[in-house]
């Protein structure tokens, strides 16, 4: 697949997010949530590079932890709900009446409420768990996959093309591969891109209305909430955690290319 | 027209079991000896005795087994039989009823003033074209990277703490309304924007738009009998599939402003694990978004009577 | 005869790129004028100039005079509706999708003849009534048939006053018999001005009449009377566009095929039935090995699902189909498509398809060099994909791709419709004979009763 300048800038930042938070993690000498009451908020400086917050803790520690947490999420959640996804997806449209029926309807009952409020009653069973949070968004996640493999799926199955490799003797696996996998990767790409930016976008939002992950661990909308008070006193501790996500967000977009 | 009211009619239904259910197995899996732990929320930790803890489990029947006490849970639901919150002892039906209101009219002065935004700067990309259309693209892409609590952010920082225009949060002045509608309002022209230019650009190229004129039709009334219409059928469309994000942002811009909707009755629910009203709100927006969905259905259906698309 | 149009070396560039070479024509009033050419030769160009809706990234160059007087494309677009006017090439697309019928006549009435609402109204439906659509008015283009949407196009286009009408394609994509039917329509909508009609289609620039103007890659290369230059062609090119034309064919059908050769195929009193509609009823045939059955229709009459019922990729709603050959394996029972590219992945190279097909069913490689030569088939192709390749030369590799499965049944949809009428030919002959030599019997659909009579031994009318 070629990608564009702009596809490659968004990798790129990503990367190098990626990249501050792995190495963030490993050298800083400071843990996520040692304090230093004596040192608090200050400004960045050459011991603490990006600042302390209102314990003393050091910025870069917590910023890398959070960073950190958002890859880790938005890439499990992105894996697992298009793997899940694409799959259902394509058995769907291949698997005669019965299950695309069965399928229908639960893809039906999952889209019957938005999705952050599924993500909102399901984080609210366990409270501040990662794997929750996970579950949960992978859940609201995979049916847009579903959604869109199934019917790109459906044409390809009417197509010419397909039927006739199918007419010249050809199995399944070969249609897939040279028939659906084509059409549809494409799209199951983009959508990746766009669904690791909407995790980030929604563990932030759990984080910023409390019901996210819990404190002392850092999560780039919990971190939000909490220096929100001090923005007058230090305005770079908050600019953080905004300009990361939004940073985060638009770096996927620019990867997804088109618009989903 | 009736397959679609039915259809929708199934999705109440559904809503109304999922979210039944969910907080069924949230209040089952409340750690602890469940009815202590809602008695120490509702009265105090200290006040908490063995009298108090049976009261409330009888009234959330605690004590029955699983599968009964599912079928009560379920059937007090259907009835909207509510019951009254964990935290306030108020019937969850009145508050979230109080709620709704609010909820309503930020989403409404919201969807007014992102309307107000996307379409003309939608047609203005589409008509002008290049340089206008790439900066007004550039800016939409910009704001469509920012969660819509950072945009409310920067609103509160800018507006109510920098300039002292408007109120930080609450709820009480047509002041108060301004800064959450507009932060509803640009996260959702920032992506809507885009739906009209493409439509509208897809349209002034289309053939038949051509043949209006050649047939003899100004622009003007180009636009009014061809234009209009075949610009906005995308657009509602696309509306239907917004919902989700405007619910979703409604539940964050009603937390950032403290504004008493739905969704910050949800949140704070949440957080204080008061499950009546967690239940409650969350079926209200459950039922607020079928009715919006419902509603766009039938916009759908009144500009195009061919049916509606996407279904 | 007062001049309508004139056009003095009129030329068409992209950048530096020249699309349509300088050109003058003149349009009398009551003598139409026939731009006859192939797809891609740049006639729908002119057109465009003409009218001035030419796409911002061409420009032209020469003088477009309308009644006498040069005029920019401002002063020309004045005219629109009023005096001038251009039919769409594709109807459906031309006529508001969300609008009904009359109401797309109604508002010309309205806003350019400005009467009032009830009278715009009974002239429209009055002019709905001249061209047939009386019932239909209430109907929105997607519920029109292809015909039915160019009578349609054509009453709107001409409610406005227009005498001088210019018609890309007008019939494109229709059935013979519709055919006719929009060139007399078109004939007498101009009868007090004049017509310009763009085509590739000889059958129309012969109906037509009056001036023939025949155009190849932008460039004219013949022009005189209609009558003289299609019957007189002195161009070579002029020439193979006629001969092109299935009508003018010699016969082709092979006579390999043997009065005793034995059934493969019978059908017993099919019917077919497609969302709810029978499409035939009570129809029985039987195809013997090697020979070329033809099958003819208008569309939607279902000759392409009698063919899909043949190959059991549709169950027959009553009667029965069978097959003899025993011995024959399913994929040796095939369709070539009426789309090429649409036949193909698009994912990989056409010799990694070709590769894959051997690999498959162990197929002697030493075989494909000379069927690529006899079906004129360059190696280069093969490092293509299908989207890198003409549609006759895709169609052509379907044929060789079909061939080395040694079919016994092959059931061609309409496969040259999309093809420009000289490849068509090729392509159909080649077809034809190839099969033939294989003792592969063919199921030739077409829409084209002339392209079935002159190449096939038996004929199926639906």
């Amino acid at each position: 697949m070629k990608m564009r300048s702009s596809q490659w800038l968004g990798l790129g930042i990503l990367l190098s997010l990626l990249a501050f938070s792995v190495l963030g993690v490993s050298f800083s000498p400071y843990s996520m949530s040692e304090q230093n009451l004596n040192a608090i908020m200050e400004a960045p400086s050459a011991v603490h590079w990006l600042g302390t917050d209102q314990y003393g803790r050091s910025m870069l520690t917590r910023m890398a932890h959070a960073v950190g947490l958002s890859f880790a999420l938005s890439l499990m959640c992105m894996l697992t709900s298009s793997i899940v996804g694409t799959a259902f997806g394509v058995w769907a449209a291949w698997g005669g009446k019965k299950v695309d029926s069965v399928l229908g309807v639960v893809v039906n009952i999952l889209l019957a409420l938005p999705g952050l409020v599924v993500v909102l009653l399901f984080a609210a069973i366990v409270p501040g768990s990662f794997l929750m949070l996970y579950l949960a968004i992978s859940l609201v996640q995979w049916v847009e996959y579903f959604r869109v493999v199934r019917a790109i799926t459906q044409g390809v199955i009417q197509s010419p093309a397909r039927q006739s490799s199918a007419m010249m003797g050809f199995g399944r696996w070969y249609q897939f591969k040279r028939h659906i996998w084509p059409a549809i990767s494409p799209s199951v790409f983009t959508l990746a891109a766009f669904g690791g930016a909407s995790a980030i976008l929604t563990m932030a939002s759990l984080g910023f209305v409390y019901v996210g992950i819990q404190p002392p661990l850092a999560e780039l909308g919990l971190m939000t909430v909490e220096l929100f008070p001090y923005y007058s006193d230090a305005p770079w501790l908050l600019a953080q955690p905004l300009v990361v996500i939004a940073l985060m967000v638009f770096a996927f977009h620019l990867l997804a290319g088109k618009r989903a | 027209m009736k397959v679609m009211l039915f259809k929708r009619l199934l999705q109440l239904i559904t809503v109304i079991w999922g979210v039944g259910t969910l907080t069924f197995i949230l209040m089952r899996s409340l750690p602890g000896d469940m009815a202590y732990r809602i008695a120490a929320s509702r009265y105090g930790q200290d006040n908490v005795d063995s009298q108090a803890a049976a009261l409330v489990r009888e009234e959330l029947k605690l004590d029955q087994s699983a599968l009964t006490a599912y079928w009560h849970w379920l059937t007090d639901l259907m009835q909207l039989k509510l019951g009254d919150s964990l935290v306030s002892g108020l019937p969850v039906i009145d508050t979230v009823q109080h709620m709704l209101g609010h909820s309503l009219l930020l989403a409404f002065a919201g969807l007014i003033v992102s309307v107000l935004i996307a379409v003309p700067l939608g047609l203005l990309s589409a008509w002008r074209g290049n340089p206008l259309d790439s900066i007004l693209m550039g800016l939409s892409s910009v704001i469509r990277s920012m969660p819509v609590f950072v945009i409310g952010v920067l609103f509160i920082l800018l507006f109510a703490l920098n300039w002292n225009l408007f109120p930080v949060a609450g709820f009480g002045s047509p002041a108060h309304l301004v800064l959450p509608a507009i932060t509803l309002a640009l996260s959702l022209a920032a992506v809507s924007n885009r739906v009209v230019r493409d439509s509208a650009k897809k349209t002034f190229q289309s053939a038949f738009y051509q043949f209006s004129q050649v047939k003899g039709l100004s622009l003007w009334q180009t636009f009014r009998r061809h234009g209009a219409r075949n610009i906005a059928l995308p657009v509602v469309a696309f509306f239907g599939i917004q919902l989700v994000s405007m619910i979703e942002g409604i539940v964050m811009i009603e937390s950032l402003f403290s504004w008493p909707g739905i969704g910050h009755g949800l949140a704070h629910a949440i957080f204080a694990r008061d499950i009546p009203v967690i239940q409650g709100s969350a079926l209200m927006m459950g039922i607020l978004f079928v009715l919006l969905n419902t509603l766009v259905d039938i916009i759908c259906l009144w500009i195009d009577p061919r049916g509606v698309k996407n279904q | 005869m007062s001049v309508l149009l004139k056009l003095t070396n009129v030329a068409v560039y992209a950048d530096k790129t020249c699309l349509l070479e300088p050109m003058s024509l003149t349009l009398h009033q009551g003598e139409p004028l026939t731009i006859l050419g192939q797809t891609g030769s740049g006639k729908s160009l002119l057109a465009q100039a003409i009218m001035g809706l030419l796409p911002e990234n061409l420009t032209v160059s020469g003088d477009v005079e309308v009644f006498g007087r040069t005029m920019t494309i401002d002063e020309r677009k004045a005219l629109w509706g009023r005096d001038l006017v251009m039919l769409p090439q594709e109807p459906w697309n031309s006529l508001d999708p969300l609008m009904k019928g009359v109401d797309q006549v109604q508002e010309v009435y309205k806003f350019v003849r400005e009467k009032t609402d009830e009278e715009s109204l009974s002239l429209a439906e009055n002019d709905l009534q001249h061209v047939g659509l009386e019932d239909n008015g209430h109907k929105r283009p997607g519920e029109l048939s292809g015909g039915m949407a160019q009578r349609l196009a054509i009453a709107a286009a001409t409610a406005g006053g227009a005498h001088v009408i210019l018609a890309d394609e007008p019939t494109k994509g229709l059935d013979v018999s519709r055919r006719d039917g929009i060139v007399s329509l078109l004939q007498t909508r101009s009868a007090l001005g004049s017509l310009l009609t763009i085509t590739h289609d000889v059958a129309v620039a012969r109906q037509l009449g009056g001036l023939l103007l025949v155009m190849k890659e932008g460039r004219l290369v013949e022009q005189g009377e209609a009558s003289q230059v299609l019957d007189y062609p002195k161009d070579d090119y002029t020439r193979e566009l006629i001969t092109a034309e299935p009508s003018a064919w010699t016969d082709i059908a092979p006579s390999v095929r043997k009065d005793s050769a034995e059934n493969i195929l019978v059908a017993d009193k099919v019917s077919v039935k497609r969302g709810g509609r029978t499409l035939f009823d009570d129809l029985s045939f039987s195809i013997k090995k090697g020979e070329v059955v033809g099958v003819v229709g208008d569309s939607g009459c279902g000759k392409s699902s009698l063919g899909d019922a043949l190959l059991n990729f549709l169950p027959v709603a009553s009667g029965s189909i069978t097959r003899f050959d025993k011995t024959a394996k399913p994929y040796q029972w095939l369709k070539l498509y009426q789309d090429p590219p649409s036949a193909f992945s698009a994912s990989v190279t056409l010799g990694k398809l070709l590769d894959d097909l051997i690999n498959l069913h162990g197929i002697d490689r030493a075989r494909i060099a000379p069927l690529m030569d006899r079906l004129s088939l360059p190696k280069v192709i093969l490092e293509r994909n299908c989207l890198g390749v003409s549609g006759g030369e895709l169609q052509r590799f379907a044929i060789l791709r079909a061939l080395l499965l040694d079919p016994v049944f092959l059931f061609a949809d309409e496969p040259t419709s999309r093809l420009d009428p000289i490849t068509a030919k090729e392509v159909t002959a080649l077809l034809v004979e190839l099969a033939s030599e294989a003792g592969c019997a063919v199921l030739l659909v077409s829409h084209d009763p002339a392209l079935v009579q002159k190449t096939c031994h038996q004929v199926i009318t639906l």
